[in-house]
């Protein structure tokens, strides 16, 4: 799963977050006033406009101190109604109608049928809910004013704060039913799907003995179903696994007449992952800031080389005996680079070892094959082996000589010369628990509610001063740049620094040149007069981007869904910094809104 | 109706507070790049007393409703200033105290008459009580009691005007704007909303409304502003703008015929009994008529005194 970045304890973030908010809204409030003054001086001159200006101020000012609550409500009902008006439930349909072709398109025998279904479901529902309010939002507004009703409206004491509070709180209600509605049906969809068993048949399975000759369980494998099957393991009481594939596994127990394949367990989950921070050894064993970047997938996964003392090497803290009394549950995913093919069907063959970060000490290794894309288990018991200076080993308990004041250091190395592991901090983790999955998978819900939310909140305000179908497109075009604002982030601070290797291929106007020259973008230019200049401008360019990039919304960053897909417990950090976020966005918009429409003369 | 009487507004004659006032208020409509397409209305200065109704008139696309609007901070104005109950046009809580039916009624298709009412009451902060009483009796007084579960998509033009009229009313305003009221209702109807607009007036109520149907206007309205092309061409209480000054007329009952000689010459020399001497009055129709000619004819002129057979002063009202 991406992680590009710890997640900071909310208490430590809002803090900050609450300055630069302030601080953004601050200019940007300082900018609206200074081109309202511009454009009113244009038409009656400096001082009366600084005049018009300031009023214009105050009297907003006072009209949020006169908001009331029972305006709003009545016209976030009126928004509600207008929705139904439209027809909007009709999305309901089309969702039903997705689910119908997911159910034939979507293969349940994929590598991880949860992560695909919860993944389109997901998605699906994220997109149609946005979808709607938008819709809604940026259409209703031009909408009232064309046809005057907005007149009757405006001329009782309502401020143009309520109208625009209204309206979101009323698109955002429409919004949150179809949402639960869907979410709601897509959990059970999704639930539906992936749910299995299998069957074992006496013919599969083959008794295990002791030394005496004595049956003390069974192997052997399940039926087909679904794509895949399982490798069943039964011991002496008659109760067995049926061993991870596809990640997920099945409980066994004996019945009348064979044995009985439970549920899939492991499909739908919410891991709780204790995370340590990760540090390199490079080839030659020496300590590295990063391992070596092979230029695939994301740059924040490092690839360790394999047959060399290049390690990855993540340091946990806080393991206790009281949290993980049995042992240490680690689990962890490894990617794998091929450098050479090797037999593909196997696995990359690798070591995980422990190490006393204070004393040294070593485990012996624990052999581990890299299976990419699935989460692999490595239980961890409580007595293990250690190296000896003699090249023996010794078992000692696990808290005693290997964890120090609750730290411990897990190293993986990558066993086969040639082939490369690639890892990123958040691979590997301790598992401190489960959450509900049905919890987890309502707050990815939430996400989505977060970014209808400001979808809705952005339509609005737009709407209070553009024609509806524009206001669509500069609600898209905010999204967009806020899809891509960690992209033009980094783009700008390439042009500006130089450092052509940020963003390869630089700005627009030099990324068209490279288009119509079909130039390489690995090339950097040379400094001739014509390449400064296009270099130049292209700052120019990007330069308002990339302050639009530093203040707008990000839909996909407020998304949490990858944390559902990928089975893991949404942190409540993250979702509490989110919602301040979206709160934060949402406030600033109406505010915007309201200012908009309180300028306008809502009957020329 | 007594032509003759005393005053026929309580207030008035430069007595009473003024709920509206406009100093120099003009209105340019201008096109998205700033350029003017329209002088909707030249400077025009007004007072609008409390208790008053007060009628505007003109042609169409005399600035009537630009007028209201700008009084209602519709539209903001280009120079000038609309104040209403002392403060700007623009500040939203004067509304509190204003009812406004727009020209055409601009309400809610998808409401009935009751949701229509409820929501215009909310919008007023009143408390559920207060609305369901209100709209009851609203609905009552326009006549929709039948017609109440309806959608106003339903509703004929007579119909939508007098939920129109109910919901200007709801929050029993002090200053109600009429913007052609009496458009699109039956002959029955129109008197209702004549009484209706009395009944205002009796209740202290001011009224400002604009319509073409002269005769309504005659029988309600203390004082008209006349414009024409955005400019006001007259100004005054209805009845001296009524009078035909340079005529007197004389009424009397049960006298015989042969005695008219004779009253003639008595009235010469000491007034008789019960006879009423006065200036008779023309409709305001011919004096509408004849404001628009002489504006057309002489145009960036106020009309002129001779038109009214002078008595010029009471053209400058307030
Ligand atoms: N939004 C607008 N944009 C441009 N011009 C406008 C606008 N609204 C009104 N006008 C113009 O302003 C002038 C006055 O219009 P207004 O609506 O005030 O007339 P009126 O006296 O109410 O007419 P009527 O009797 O037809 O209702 C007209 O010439 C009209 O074309
Ligand atoms: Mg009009």
């Amino acid at each position: 799963m991406v992680l590009e970045e710890e997640i900071p304890r909310f208490a430590a973030w809002i803090g900050p977050a609450l300055v630069r908010y302030l601080f953004a809204g601050g200019l940007a409030a300082v900018c609206a006033a200074g081109a309202a003054w511009l454009t009113q001086a244009i038409a009656h001159g400096p001082l009366a406009a600084g005049d018009r200006v300031y009023r214009g101020i105050l009297a907003g000012l006072a009209d949020l101190a006169g908001t009331s609550p029972r305006r709003v409500w009545a016209l976030a009902r009126l928004a509600v109604q207008e929705s139904l008006r439209r027809n909007v439930l009709v999305v309901l349909g089309v969702f039903g109608l997705i689910l119908l072709f997911a159910g034939w398109f979507l293969d349940p025998a994929s590598v991880d049928p949860g992560k695909l279904y919860i993944g389109f479901i997901l998605a699906a529902t994220n997109f149609l809910v946005c979808a709607v309010v938008l819709l809604l939002s940026v259409f209703s507004l031009p909408a009232d004013i064309k046809s005057r009703t907005i007149q009757t409206v405006t001329t009782k004491p309502v401020r143009t704060g309520e109208i625009v509070l209204g309206r979101i709180l009323g698109f955002a209600l429409v919004g949150t039913v179809l949402l639960a509605i869907m979410g709601a049906a897509g959990w059970a969809f999704v639930v539906r799907s992936v749910s299995h068993t299998h069957g074992v048949a006496p013919e599969d399975l083959l008794d295990t003995t002791d030394e005496s000759g004595a049956t003390v369980g069974a192997t052997g494998r399940t039926s087909l179903d679904r794509g895949h099957r399982h490798r069943v393991v039964i011991g002496p009481d008659g109760t067995g696994v049926a061993e991870t594939a596809q990640g997920h596994r099945h409980r066994v127990r004996r019945v009348e007449g064979g044995y009985e394949i439970g549920a899939a367990e492991g499909l739908l989950e919410a891991r709780r992952p204790l995370r340590g921070t990760l540090r390199f050894l490079d080839r030659d064993g020496r300590p590295s800031a990063k391992g070596i970047s092979v230029g695939s997938e994301w740059a924040y996964r490092q690839y360790i080389e394999g047959g060399t003392p290049a390690a990855a090497i993540w340091t946990f803290s806080g393991l206790s005996e009281r949290a993980f009394p049995d042992g240490l549950p680690l689990e962890m995913i490894v990617r794998v680079f091929r450098t050479h093919k090797g037999r593909i069907e196997d696995g990359i063959h690798g070591t995980v070892q422990l190490r006393n970060p204070d004393s040294g000490q070593r485990s012996e290794a624990f052999p581990i094959v890299a299976r990419e894309f699935s989460i692999d288990e490595l239980f961890i018991p409580r007595r293990v082996g250690t190296m000896l200076a003699d090249g023996g080993t010794r078992e000692v308990d696990l808290y005693e000589e290997l964890v120090a004041d609750g730290r411990l250091e897990v190293w993986l190395q990558c066993l086969e010369p040639g082939q490369y592991y690639g890892v990123a901090q958040a691979d590997f983790f301790m598992r401190t628990g489960n959450g509900s999955f049905v919890v987890n998978y309502a707050k990815g819900c939430l996400g989505i509610w977060f970014a209808m939310l400001i979808v809705t909140a952005l339509g609005v305000m737009f709407s209070t001063f553009l024609a509806g179908p524009v206001a669509m497109l500069a609600t898209l075009a905010v999204i967009l740049v806020g899809q891509f604002r960690g992209f033009i982030a980094r783009l700008f601070e390439s042009q500006v620094t130089g450092d052509f290797s940020i963003v390869p291929g630089g700005g627009p106007i030099e990324s068209l040149v490279r288009i119509a020259t079909q130039e390489s973008i690995t090339v950097d230019w040379d400094p001739t007069p014509a390449a400064q200049v296009i270099k130049a401008a292209d700052t120019v360019l990007l330069a308002p981007m990339r302050l639009a990039a530093s203040i707008f919304p990000s839909l996909s960053e407020l998304g949490t869904g990858d944390f559902v897909t990928a089975g893991f417990a949404i942190p409540g950090d993250l979702l509490a910094a989110h919602a301040a976020e979206t709160l934060g966005f949402v406030v600033a918009f109406a505010l915007a809104g309201a200012f908009c429409l309180k300028a306008r003369e809502i009957a020329s | 109706m007594n032509v003759s009487g005393p005053s026929r507004s309580g207030v008035g004659d430069g007595r009473g507070d003024v709920i509206v006032e406009t100093r120099n208020l003009s209105k340019t409509y201008r096109d998205f790049w700033g350029r003017r397409k329209k002088v909707a209305l030249k400077p025009l200065d007004l007072e609008i007393r409390r208790g008053e109704i007060f009628g505007l008139l003109g042609p169409n696309g005399s600035g009537k409703t630009t007028t209201l609007k700008l009084l209602l901070g519709l539209i903001f104005p280009t120079s000038g200033e609309a104040l209403v109950f002392g403060s700007e046009a623009t500040d939203v809580r004067k509304n509190e105290r204003i009812g406004y039916l727009p020209e055409e009624s601009y309400l809610y298709k998808f409401l009935d008459a009751e949701e229509t009412l409820d929501f215009y009451g909310r919008l007023f902060d009143m408390p559920p009580d207060e609305r369901r009483r209100r709209a009851l009796m609203l609905i009552e007084m326009v006549g929709l009691a039948r017609d109440r579960k309806r959608q106003l998509r339903e509703y004929s033009k007579g119909m939508t005007r007098r939920i129109g009229v109910a919901q200007a009313l709801i929050n029993d305003p002090e200053l109600v704007m009429l913007d052609e009221p009496t458009s699109g209702l039956d002959p029955i109807g129109t008197r209702e909303m004549k009484d209706l607009i009395v009944d205002l007036k009796a209740r202290g109520k001011t009224v400002i409304m604009c319509s073409h149907l002269l005769a309504d206007v005659e029988d309600v309205c203390d004082r008209i502003a006349v414009l024409h092309q955005g400019e006001l061409k007259e100004l005054g209480r209805v009845e001296d703008l009524l009078r035909v000054g340079d005529v007197t007329q004389i009424r009397a009952r049960g006298l015989p015929p042969a005695a008219e000689a004779e009253i003639r010459e008595v009235l010469a020399r000491h007034g008789g009994t019960g006879v009423e001497i006065g200036n008779p009055k023309t409709t305001l129709e011919d004096l509408f008529l004849e404001v628009v000619r002489d504006a057309e004819a002489r145009p960036g002129r106020r009309a002129a005194a001779s038109l009214r057979g002078g008595d010029d002063h009471s053209t400058r009202a307030g």
